[in-house]
């Protein structure tokens, strides 16, 4: 199993200011100095996960005081040149708020070539309440995203002369790469889903499927996913086209792994401090989904427990543990948390880690990445394949 | 009927015309086909045509008015396309396209030159479509009219509406509404509809078009502006605006009547249209 860190680089001294922490929060509660601060230690802490033989993956967010990398590019255009051997994951940008699509091409050649072809792209649709930044429509989110996704591709991988692309979303005269990317037709492209339906499309895509803090969900993403590539490529995909992303707090004793989940549960309770309506601006959903949101128990959407109840937000870690959203302990505990979640799954190659979140000062994050790249790492990586007929699916999403 | 819409058969579809809409009662719902595309329409009444344009709370939200007008006029109340249960077009999605929408919606009705009323959207639609043929009207009257520039640079002139909860828009708005899980399956899809079809029209530009101002001059026949006195999206800045682009216009405040004059005020704001477009004249 291949393990990536990922930070989303909070401004976490605002958490203690009342309210929403996304779209409303006024911009003088950001001390400019503190966030450099913040901003440089989390990038020393990319590069620790370089030197410990980890990953990087990378995210972006928008008015927001919970991610301060307001661009997945900008941020790995630094870790192109200061790390050596560490894959490089932007996952992802956010294509349908996007209003240049061949610019989001030119940063992907760019940085692909600045690394020498390390990049890995994410394009996700993006968060619908940035939607009140990028000013896109919310109506036809997913035409001008996969709009936006056909035109990238086929900039990255032209061999042929320039061209023109005259679409619904999209108009360029020209498109042409200079730099083009290194790895062709294009970087490993990932995209994320919470569903079996979209595990599907991505399966027949043939895309590196993620699936965030989801639990138990993940197992039918992942059935979604293999089923439809089965169908499409008739076999069964490698592992490491599946992703997991949760928190991880490694320490050497479990009192001390414990206080550090503590200090990154914070990641939930602040993702979830939004108003409502900007959860889900006007015309965003299809008219038939949010006829079923409504009608439907607003706790359908969280993540459930082993024992099937929904996971409070405000829940103790050892509930956050049941749902498998966090995995707390030493690095054997850690570790066999992790391959029962891995076998209840049915498996994935990628565990995106949250080795840093929310409140967890640097000391203890260079600690938890040192602990688990030493310990816990190793181990994973020799985690076999969960033979296919053992996998039981069910029937969600 | 288009091919897009066989293709995509939608559940809405099917409750054309069907759901029960209580405060509609006084009239009848129908569909009329508008060169292919259905159009739901609620008549009432009898007397010289009028045309009336539903704003941000449909023909349903207007109710109160239309029974006031029923009484004088046979009154068309169609839902836009994208609400209620008309259908949209696939490539039908800004107010100047309605514009000529309902030009076509006009001919198909064989309304020649009906009294044409819009409420707050509804008005905005009702000026795209007069500017493009002026004198398919005999009247014009604009309630709380939405359409021109609603901000300058850091200047809002109109409440953002779509950055309001639905809790806090009803309570701008005056409108009553139960929770919306305490709705029939319907009546919520039609309120969802809706909320996605303003989205597709108003969100940006910020519900207005920048060419409008420029075309208003063509409006020719006797318009009237009316506002509520407690408007509580629109402020007296844009008020003033509209104003000075109709000149010719005659401008009434109702007290005690908010955003949805049709539905603060009905008794006081069918006799004003009444008396505006002179229907004992005509009848």
């Amino acid at each position: 199993m291949k393990v990536w860190q990922f930070s989303e680089q909070a401004y976490h001294p605002a958490f203690e200011v009342p309210g929403a922490m996304r779209v409303t929060l006024p911009q003088h509660h950001c001390d400019p100095q503190t966030a450099g601060q913040l901003l440089n230690r989390y990038l020393d802490e990319y590069l620790l996960a370089d030197e410990l033989g980890l990953n990087i993956m990378v995210n972006e967010h928008h008015a927001a005081a919970t991610c301060m990398s307001t661009s997945c590019m900008t941020t790995l255009a630094i870790l192109a040149r200061q790390t050596q051997n560490a894959r490089l994951l932007a996952l992802g940008i956010p294509l349908a708020n996007r209003s240049n699509p061949l610019r989001v091409a030119e940063e992907i050649a760019m940085v692909d070539a600045l690394s020498g072809g390390r990049l890995e792209v994410g394009l996700v649709k993006g968060a619908s309440y940035e939607l009140f930044m990028s000013n896109r429509q919310p109506t036809g989110f997913m035409d001008r995203f996969w709009e936006a996704h056909d035109l990238i591709l086929a900039a990255l991988g032209n061999e042929g002369d320039n061209f023109s692309w005259e679409g619904e979303h999209f108009h360029y005269r020209t498109a042409s790469m200079w730099p083009r990317p290194i790895q062709q037709p294009h970087p490993p492209i990932w995209m994320t889903a919470s569903s079996a339906s979209s595990g599907r499309i991505y399966g027949k895509l043939g895309y590196t499927c993620a699936t965030f803090l989801s639990g138990a969900i993940a197992r039918s993403v992942f059935a979604g996913y293999r089923e439809a590539y089965a169908e499409q490529f008739g076999r069964q995909p490698e592992r490491d086209k599946l992703a997991y992303l949760a928190l991880i707090a490694c320490a050497s004793d479990r009192k001390t792994a414990f206080r550090r989940a503590e200090e990154m549960k914070s990641y939930f309770t602040t993702a979830a401090r939004l108003d409502p309506q900007f959860r889900n601006p006007r015309g965003f959903n299809p008219v038939e989904a949010n006829v079923r949101m409504v009608k439907s128990d607003p706790n359908a959407m969280r993540p459930k427990m082993r024992n099937g109840k929904p996971l409070p937000v405000d829940g103790s870690i050892e509930e956050y543990m049941e749902a498998g959203l966090m995995f707390v302990g030493t690095p054997d505990e850690v570790y066999e948390q992790l391959a029962r979640f891995h076998d209840e799954t049915g498996g994935f190659g990628n565990l995106l880690m949250m080795g840093q979140a929310g409140e967890l000062g640097h000391e203890d994050t260079v600690d938890n990445l040192t602990l688990f790249a030493r310990e816990v790492a190793p181990r994973l990586a020799e985690l076999t394949d969960v033979p296919v007929e053992d996998v039981r699916y069910e029937a969600v999403g | 009927m288009k091919e897009s819409f066989i293709a995509k058969k939608e559940p809405w579809e099917a409750m054309m015309t069907a759901t029960a809409l209580q405060e509609l009662d006084f009239g009848t719902i129908s569909t009329l086909d508008v060169l292919g595309t259905d159009v739901e329409l609620f008549t009432a009444g009898s007397g010289a045509p009028l045309l009336f344009l539903h704003g941000i709370d449909g023909v349903e939200g207007a109710a109160p008015l239309l029974r006031e007008l029923a009484r004088s006029y046979c009154v068309y109340a169609p839902w836009h396309p994208g609400f209620g249960a008309s259908q949209r077009p696939e490539n039908l999605d800004r107010v100047d396209d309605l514009g000529y929408f309902y030009l076509d919606l006009m001919a198909a009705l064989r309304l020649e030159r009906p009294t044409v009323v819009g409420s707050s959207f509804g008005s905005w639609v009702a000026a795209e479509t007069l500017t493009k043929e002026p004198g398919r009207a005999s009247e014009l009257v604009l309630i709380s009219p939405l359409g021109l520039r609603t901000s300058h640079r850091r200047e809002s002139h109109v409440t953002d509406i779509f950055m309001l909860s639905r809790r806090e828009l009803n309570e701008r708005i005056g409108r009553y509404e139960p929770e919306l899980s305490a709705l029939p399956e319907d009546r919520l899809r039609r309120e969802m509809r809706g909320e996605e079809a303003l989205s597709l029209y108003g969100w940006s530009p910020y519900m207005f078009n920048p060419k409008l101002s420029g075309r208003l001059h063509r409006i020719v026949c006797p318009t009237m502006i009316v506002w509520g006195a407690d408007d509580r999206l629109v402020r007296s800045e844009y008020r003033t605006r509209f104003a000075k682009a109709l000149p010719r216009a005659e401008v009434r405040e109702i007290a005690d009547a908010g955003h949805c004059v049709h539905a603060d005020q009905p008794e006081q704001l069918g006799k004003l249209i009444g008396d505006f477009a002179g229907v004992k004249n005509k009848a």
